[in-house]
C-alpha cells in the first residue's frame, strides 16, 4: 500500500495538519446535527481526509465500509430519455458522487438523481442522526445549470439530508451556494508541516533521512501533502538508502510540460507550433485536465520569460482558460495559447535584439 | 439554338417591326461598354502589336475573307484570332449582310444555311449599323469586345480561378508542387491590362518560379488573353516562361528544338504592348486604315447600301428570319442532338468500344453457336464472359457506346435502367408474363431462349443492356443476385453500365463480366468535338474557352454540351472568361468535399471569393470543415502578408486565427447545448472564414515525409484515443476505490498517483530477481485491486512520445511470470469491484492487451509460453492454462525436430489461416525454426478454440 493511503488520518483526532479545523469539525458534529458544508482549497491539502474523518466521526465506523457502484441512470428529459453513467461510493448513511463526470449533462444529475437520494429519509432505528449525507466532489466543475439546481434541493431537503460538497476553487461555485453553506478554507500546509509529516512517516518506516532531503521534497511538492509523501515514496522505491544529493523525480506530466515550454521558448514558428500541438494532443490523450496543462505550461514559461513580459503573457493565459472553460475542444484554445505567446515573444525578441 | 432565343426573337418581331429581335440585348450592352472606351477608331492601332503574332498569314486570311465570305466567316468562328483584324471583317461583314438579300441572294442562303444561323452579336452589329453612321458603327463593334476584354481582365482577376484546380492541374512535377519556392517579388508588379486575345495561337510553357505571379496567376493570365499553357515543350510550344534557367527537362528539351526563351516582364511587355498600341497614336489607326484599304472595291458600295437599307428595314426581316429557319427545328436539347450517330464519333475509349464491338459481335458464335459442339472447351476460354460491365464516371458515353454498337450490329436492344423495378423476380415465369414489371429481366432472358431453340438462325438478336446497375437499392432487393443468375443462364447479350466498379453492391456481379473502364476522354478530344457542336450551332467559340470548359465539367461530355447551349442563350461569343465565370458560379451547386472546400479557402485566391461563396464552401460540411481548418491553417504561408522575412507577421496572423478558431469553439458550444441554430453562419465564419482570410497562400509542409495535401482533422482520432482513455482511468479508478485504500478522485489519480504507481510496478521487476519482484508487486496490486488491464492502463497513460515506454528494460520472461502469478493469486484473492470476479468456466472475452503483455521473451521457451497463454486464458481457467503450458513445452520439444520441414509446415498454416493466426503468432516469422514452433503454440490454441 502506498504510504500516502497508509499514513492517512483515519480520525479527525489523529490529524497532523489542520488540527484546528479537525478540532472545530468534532464540535460541529457533537451538536447532533450540522450545516451543509462546503470544503475549498487547493488539491493536497487535506479536504478529502478531513471529510472522511469527519463522516466517521458522525456515523463511526461503518462510514469505512464502502462500497463502489456503476449505476445507469435513465432520466426522461422533455421527450428524449437520457442513458446516465455515474460511479457512486456509498455506505449505509452516505453516499459520495463526482456529478460532474458526466460532462455537460450534470444538471440531469442534480436535478434528478441527487434530489432522489435526498428525498428518502434514512430509516433509523434509534432515531438518532435522522440524516444521510451526500458528498460531491469538484462542485467547481459543475455547470452553472446545474449549480443553480443544486441550490432549490439544498433548502428543500435539508430536513433529511446533508450536502457535503468539496472543490478546488470556491471563486467557480456560485455565490448562492456558497451562501447556503458553512465555508471551510482548507489551506495548503505549509513547508514545515509537510517536513514533519515526512519525518514522521520516515520513522514509522525506519528510513535514514538525510537532512534537508525531506525539505527538498517539500519545496518540490508546490506544498502539496500527497504529492510530497509521493514522490518521497517514489524516492525510496528508486534508490535506497537515501544520499543527500538524490534527485526527486518529477511528474511524468510536468516533465512532459516543461518539455514544450523550453521548446516554445527556443523557436517560435509554424513549424514548432505545429510540433507543440502533438506534444499538447499527448498530454491531453493521457488524461491530463487541459486546465492542468495550462496552468502549468503558464508556470514553465513564466519561470523563463523576461519581468516585463509576464503581466501580458498571465492575461493572455487567463483569457484563454476562460475561453476553453466555454468551449468544448480544449485543444483549440491552448494552441491559441501558445500561438499568442510565440507571436508575442516574437515580437519582443526582434524588439530587443533586432 | 434554343426555344428561348426562338421566343425572343418573335417577340421582338411582333413589337418593333424591324425583325432584329435578338439585336435588343447586345444593343443595350453597347453603350454601355462603349463610355470607359477610348475612341474606337484608335482601336484598330493594336494592329500594330502583331509583332507578337504569327500574324502575317492570318492578315492575308482575313483580306481574303473580305472577297470570300464563307472562308472568312471560318476565320471568324475558328478563332477571335485578333481583335483588330476582326473588326475588319466583321464590319465588313455586317455590310455583306444588308448587301446579300439583295445583291447576292443566293450566297447567303447558302452561307446562312452553312452557319445555321449566326451569332448574337452578329445580328447586334448589324442592327447598330441601321442606326449609326458608318464611323459610329466600327466604335460600336470594337467597343463590346474591347471593353468584354478589359472587364472581365480586371474583374477575371478578382473572381479568380477555382484555387483546387491549379493545385491538381496534372503537371508534371505535382509532388513536387508544394516544394516550389514563393515568387521574389511576389505581389510587386501591376499585372498588365492588354488587348483581348493578344496572346490568341500563342503556346506557352511555364516553367520553375516566376518573378512576381504564382504559377497559377501567370496561366490565368496567358488564357484570359488567349494564349494556350501546356505542361511540357513540344514543337508547338512558342514560348518557354521562365524568369530563371534551372535547367531543368523543359529548358533542354526548348532548347533543343529553339523554342523562345520569354521572362515574365516580357509577358507583361508583350501584353501591355497590345494595349498600348492601341491606346496610342491616331497614325497607326490611319495605318490599319491603308491596310483596310485593300479591300476598297467592294466596301464602298455596300456602305450606300447600309445607308439605303436602314430606311427599308423589312428586307433585313426577311434575313433574319432566314436565319431563324434553322434555328426553328432544333427544339432538341444539344445532347440528344448531337448525341454519336456511329460508334466512330463516340469521344474518346475507341480502343474500349472496338472491344465492346468485338465482344458482342463474337458473342452468338461463342455461346450459341458452340453450344452444340462442345461447351467444355469454350468454358476454359476465360475471356469469354457472358456479360459485360461498363464503369465509367457520368456523361462520358458508356450507354451511347453500348447503343450505337448493338444497334451497328443489328442487335435490337432492350434497355433497363433505374427508372424500372428490377427486383428479384419469382421463380416461375409464368408469373411474370402475368405482367409483373419486376420479372421483365427473366422474361427476356428466357424468351430468347425459347426462341433459339426453335430457329437459331432467323432470331432477332437481342441484347439487353442493364443501365445503373450500381443504382440497384432498396426497392431492387435481390437485384444483383437475379442478375447475376440471369447472366449464367441468359441466352442473350447482357450490358451492364454502372459508375462505380468498385461499389459494394457490385463485388458479386464483377466475377460474372468482361470489365471495361472508361476513361474519361481528354481536354483537347472534347474541345475538338465541342467545336463541331459549336460551329455547327454558330457559336463562337475559340478553342482556349472550350478546353477550359472541357477541364471544369470534369470530363462530362453530357455537361459540357448543357452548358454550352446555355451558354449560347445569352450569347453567341463565347470567351474563356465568360466560361470560367459561369462556371465558378454554377460549380458551387456541385457536392464538394470538405478538402476541396479547404482548398479553396486556403488556396493562393482564396481571399478573392466572394463572402457567400466562402459560407457556402464552409457550409458544405459544418463540422468537418472547421476541424480541417484547424488542423492545416499552421501550414499555410500567407500570401495577403507581404514580405515577411522575420516571420513576425505570420506568426501575428496565425495567432489571430488561433483564437478565432477558438471563437468558433465557443459558438458550437452555443450551438449544441442551447440549440442556438441561428448562430451555425457565425460559428462558420469564425471557424474557417476569418482562419482562411487571414492565412490562405501557399502551403507548405511542417514535417520532413509530408505530404503536402490538407490532412484529415486530428482532433477526432485524438478525442476518441482520450475518451477512451478516461475509460480506462475510469474503470481503475473503480477499482482503486473499491479496494477502499484510497479515495481519491480520477483526476488525483492520474495527477499524483499515477507517477508512483506506475514506479512502484515496474521497478522491482527490472531491478529485483524475479520471484521477488514478481511476488512484491502482485501482493501491490493486490492491495489496490489493480487488475491486469488497470498495470496496462498506468503503463499506456505514463506513455510519452519521446520518451521511454515505462516498460523498457523489463524482461519478457518476468512479464510472462507476472501475469502467470496475477493468475493463479485469482481464486484467493478478495474481490470487491463486481467486474473483477473471475468464475471458471466464464469465458472473457479475448482481450488484446493481455496478448500485448505477454510479448515472446527472447528465448523459445518463453516464447512457446507466451503464446500459448493469451490463447488458454480465453477459454480455460488457471488449472487448464497451467497443463496446457506443460503441453505446449511437450509440443515444442516435439517440433524441433520438425524443423527441417519448417517451411512446409508454414504454408500448411497459411492455407488454413484462421483468426488464430492472425494474432500473430504466423506474423512473428523467424524463419523455419520459428514457424515450426509456432505450429505448436497454434496447435493447442486452435484445439482450445474448438471446445468453444
Amino acid at each position: 500500500m502506498l504510504w500516502v493511503d497508509k499514513y492517512r488520518p483515519k480520525t479527525l483526532d489523529q490529524a497532523m495538519v489542520h488540527q484546528d479545523i479537525a478540532l472545530n469539525l468534532k464540535k460541529l458534529v457533537a451538536e447532533q446535527d450540522c450545516p451543509h458544508l462546503l470544503f475549498y482549497g487547493p488539491s493536497g491539502s487535506g479536504k478529502k481526509t478531513l471529510i472522511m474523518a469527519l463522516l466517521r466521526q458522525i456515523f463511526g465506523p461503518s462510514a469505512e465500509k464502502v462500497k463502489v457502484e456503476n449505476r445507469n441512470w435513465k432520466i426522461d428529459a422533455g421527450n428524449r430519455t437520457i442513458d446516465l453513467e455515474l460511479t457512486t461510493l456509498s455506505s449505509t448513511n452516505h453516499v459520495e458522487l463526482s456529478p460532474s463526470d458526466v460532462g455537460f449533462q450534470d444538471r440531469y444529475i442534480v436535478q434528478e438523481i441527487i434530489k432522489e437520494m435526498a428525498k428518502n429519509r434514512p430509516i433509523d432505528t434509534k432515531g438518532k442522526k435522522g440524516y444521510k449525507v451526500l458528498v460531491l466532489n469538484e462542485v467547481d466543475k459543475l455547470s452553472r445549470e446545474a449549480q443553480h439546481s443544486l441550490r432549490r434541493t439544498m433548502e428543500k431537503y435539508s430536513a433529511s439530508c446533508r450536502l457535503i460538497l468539496c472543490c478546488n476553487s470556491s471563486s467557480k461555485v456560485t455565490e448562492a451556494i456558497r451562501s447556503r453553506c458553512l465555508n471551510i478554507r482548507i489551506n495548503a500546509p505549509s513547508e514545515e508541516q509537510i517536513i514533519k509529516v515526512l519525518e514522521f512517516i520516515g520513522k514509522k518506516e525506519g528510513l535514514q533521512l538525510p537532512s534537508g532531503f525531506a525539505a527538498r521534497i517539500a519545496e518540490k511538492s508546490n506544498r502539496s501533502l500527497r504529492r510530497a509523501i509521493l514522490s518521497f515514496e517514489t524516492c525510496r522505491v528508486q534508490q535506497y538508502p537515501f544520499t543527500s544529493k538524490q534527485a526527486i523525480p518529477p511528474m511524468d506530466w510536468e516533465e512532459y510540460i516543461s518539455e514544450i515550454a523550453t521548446d516554445i521558448m527556443k523557436e517560435q514558428s509554424p513549424k514548432r507550433l505545429f510540433q507543440v500541438r502533438g506534444k499538447v494532443y499527448e498530454l491531453l490523450v493521457n488524461c491530463i485536465p487541459p486546465e492542468i496543462v495550462l496552468k502549468r505550461l503558464l508556470h514553465e514559461l513564466l519561470k523563463k520569460l523576461d519581468a516585463e513580459l509576464k503581466h501580458e503573457v498571465c492575461h493572455w493565459a487567463a483569457y484563454y482558460e476562460h475561453r476553453m472553460r466555454l468551449g468544448q475542444k480544449a485543444i483549440f484554445h491552448i494552441e491559441a495559447f501558445v500561438a499568442k505567446f510565440m507571436s508575442i515573444y516574437k515580437a519582443f525578441l526582434i524588439a530587443t535584439f533586432g | 439554338m434554343s426555344d428561348i432565343r426562338k421566343w425572343f426573337m418573335k417577340a421582338h418581331d411582333k413589337g418593333k417591326g424591324n425583325g432584329n429581335g435578338s439585336a435588343s440585348k447586345p444593343e443595350n450592352a453597347a453603350p454601355t461598354n462603349t463610355e470607359p472606351v477610348p475612341g474606337g477608331q484608335e482601336n484598330s492601332g493594336r494592329r500594330k502589336t502583331s509583332k507578337y503574332f504569327p500574324a502575317e498569314k492570318q492578315k492575308a486570311k482575313v483580306e481574303q475573307g473580305t472577297a470570300e465570305l464563307p472562308a472568312k466567316r471560318k476565320a471568324q468562328n475558328d478563332s477571335i484570332e485578333k481583335p483588330s483584324p476582326l473588326k475588319k471583317p466583321s464590319r465588313a461583314d455586317v455590310d455583306d449582310d444588308f448587301v446579300l438579300p439583295k445583291s447576292k441572294n443566293s450566297v447567303d442562303v447558302t452561307r446562312s444555311k452553312k452557319l445555321k444561323s449566326v451569332s448574337g452579336r452578329a445580328v447586334a452589329q448589324k442592327a447598330v449599323d441601321v442606326y449609326d453612321s458608318d464611323e459610329d458603327d466600327a466604335k460600336d463593334l470594337e467597343s463590346p469586345v474591347k471593353s468584354g476584354g478589359r472587364g472581365r481582365g480586371g474583374r477575371g482577376a478578382s473572381v479568380g480561378p477555382a484555387s483546387g484546380r491549379g493545385r491538381g492541374g496534372g503537371r508534371g512535377g505535382f509532388m513536387n508542387f508544394g516544394e516550389r519556392k514563393d515568387p521574389p517579388h511576389k505581389g510587386e508588379k501591376d499585372v498588365p491590362e492588354g488587348a483581348p486575345d493578344c496572346l490568341a495561337g500563342l503556346t506557352f510553357v511555364i516553367s520553375g518560379t516566376l518573378d512576381s505571379l504564382e504559377r497559377e496567376e501567370a496561366e490565368d493570365l496567358i488564357k484570359r488573353f488567349g494564349g494556350r499553357v501546356t505542361g511540357s515543350v513540344s514543337k508547338k510550344t512558342n514560348y518557354l516562361l521562365c524568369d530563371e534557367d534551372i535547367g531543368g527537362r523543359k529548358s533542354s528539351k526548348a532548347k533543343e528544338l529553339g523554342t523562345t526563351f520569354l521572362t515574365e516582364d516580357g509577358l507583361f511587355d508583350m501584353i501591355r504592348a497590345s494595349n498600348h498600341g492601341k491606346s496610342h497614336s491616331k497614325e497607326e489607326s490611319k495605318k490599319s486604315a491603308v491596310n483596310i484599304a485593300t479591300s476598297p472595291p467592294k466596301k464602298s458600295p455596300q456602305k450606300v447600301e447600309v445607308k439605303k437599307l436602314s430606311k427599308s428595314p423589312s428586307k433585313s426581316v426577311s434575313s433574319a428570319k432566314q436565319r431563324g429557319q434553322p434555328i426553328q427545328h432544333s427544339s432538341l436539347t444539344w445532347t440528344e442532338k448531337y448525341r454519336p450517330k456511329v460508334p466512330n464519333e463516340i469521344t474518346g475509349n475507341q480502343s474500349l468500344v472496338n472491344q465492346l464491338h468485338n465482344w458482342l459481335a463474337h458473342w452468338n458464335e461463342q455461346f450459341l453457336g458452340t453450344g452444340s459442339k462442345g461447351k467444355g472447351k469454350k468454358q476454359n476460354d476465360t475471356g469469354a464472359k457472358k456479360a459485360i460491365l461498363l464503369s465509367g464516371t457520368p456523361g462520358i458515353g458508356k450507354t451511347t457506346s453500348a447503343k450505337l454498337v448493338s444497334q451497328m450490329l443489328g442487335f435490337q436492344t432492350i434497355e433497363v435502367n433505374a427508372s424500372d423495378s428490377r427486383g428479384k423476380a419469382d421463380a416461375s415465369i409464368s408469373k411474370g408474363i402475368g405482367g409483373s414489371n419486376a420479372n421483365s429481366i427473366k422474361e427476356l432472358v428466357s424468351n430468347e431462349a425459347l426462341s433459339v431453340n426453335m430457329d437459331r438462325s432467323k432470331h432477332p438478336k437481342t441484347v439487353l443492356i442493364m443501365d445503373e446497375v450500381d443504382g440497384m437499392s432498396a426497392g431492387d432487393r435481390g437485384g444483383i443476385a437475379d442478375l447475376i443468375a440471369s447472366i449464367k443462364i441468359s441466352k442473350i447479350p447482357i450490358i451492364c453500365i454502372c459508375n462505380d466498379r468498385y461499389s459494394q453492391k457490385l463485388k458479386s456481379l464483377v466475377n460474372y463480366c468482361l470489365l471495361l473502364s472508361f476513361r474519361k476522354p481528354t481536354k483537347q478530344q472534347m474541345a475538338k468535338r465541342l467545336m463541331q457542336v459549336a460551329n455547327a450551332e454558330g457559336l463562337q467559340v475559340n478553342e482556349i474557352a472550350l478546353e477550359e470548359l472541357a477541364e471544369r465539367v470534369n470530363g462530362d461530355m453530357r455537361m459540357a454540351l448543357n452548358q454550352l447551349q446555355y451558354m449560347s442563350l445569352s450569347t453567341s461569343v463565347i470567351k474563356y472568361d465568360d466560361i470560367r465565370q459561369r462556371l465558378l458560379t454554377s460549380s458551387k451547386d456541385e457536392d464538394i468535399s470538405p478538402f476541396t472546400a479547404v482548398d479553396k479557402l486556403f488556396g493562393f485566391n482564396g481571399g478573392k471569393l466572394r463572402m457567400d461563396e466562402r459560407i457556402d464552401l464552409s457550409m458544405s460540411d459544418p463540422d468537418l470543415v472547421p476541424l480541417l481548418v484547424q488542423e492545416n491553417y499552421i501550414n499555410y504561408r500567407p500570401s495577403s502578408i507581404g514580405k515577411d522575412d522575420s516571420g513576425m507577421k505570420r506568426m501575428k496572423s496565425i495567432a489571430r486565427a488561433a483564437e478565432s478558431i477558438g471563437d468558433g469553439d465557443i459558438i458550437n458550444v452555443q450551438i449544441r447545448r442551447y440549440r442556438q441554430w441561428q448562430l451555425s453562419q457565425t460559428a462558420s465564419l469564425s471557424s474557417c472564414i476569418i482562419p482562411a482570410a487571414l492565412l490562405h497562400g501557399q502551403r507548405e509542409t511542417l514535417e520532413q515525409g509530408e505530404r503536402n495535401f490538407n490532412r484529415f482533422g486530428g482532433w477526432l482520432g485524438k478525442n476518441s484515443t482520450m475518451s477512451k482513455n478516461y475509460r480506462l482511468l475510469e474503470d481503475f479508478h473503480v477499482h482503486v476505490l473499491a479496494s477502499r485504500e484510497s479515495s481519491s478522485g480520477r483526476e488525483t489519480l492520474r495527477l499524483d498517483y499515477l507517477t508512483a504507481l506506475l514506479k512502484r510496478l515496474t521497478n522491482p521487476l527490472r531491478d529485483k530477481p524475479k520471484d521477488e519482484a514478481v511476488k512484491e508487486v502482485v501482493e501491490f496490486m493486490n492491495a489496490y485491486s489493480i487488475s491486469q488491464e488497470d498495470f496496462d492502463t498506468v503503463v499506456e497513460l505514463s506513455k510519452f512520445q519521446g520518451h521511454l515506454n515505462p516498460l523498457e528494460g523489463i524482461p519478457t520472461a518476468v512479464k510472462a511470470a507476472l501475469t502467470r502469478a496475477y493468475n493463479e493469486g485469482s481464486k484467493t484473492r478478495m474481490v470487491r469491484a463486481a467486474d473483477l470476479v473471475t468464475l471458471p468456466g466464464i469465458k472473457k472475452a479475448p482481450k488484446k492487451r493481455i496478448a500485448a503483455i505477454l510479448e515472446p521473451s527472447d528465448d523459445i521457451l518463453g516464447e512457446e509460453n507466451g503464446d500459448t497463454l493469451p490463447e488458454n486464458e480465453e477459454n480455460a481457467s488457471d488449472t487448464e492454462n497451467l497443463e496446457d503450458t506443460t503441453n505446449g513445452e511437450k509440443l515444442q520439444a516435439e517440433l524441433q525436430s520438425l524443423n527441417s520441414r519448417g517451411i512446409e509446415v508454414q504454408m500448411e498454416l497459411k492455407g488454413t489461416g484462421n483468426s488464430s493466426a492472425k494474432k500473430g503468432l504466423v506474423g512473428r516469422g523467424k524463419g523455419g525454426k520459428g514457424s515450426a514452433e509456432k505450429k505448436g503454440g497454434r496447435g493447442s490454441g486452435a484445439g482450445a478454440k474448438r471446445k468453444r
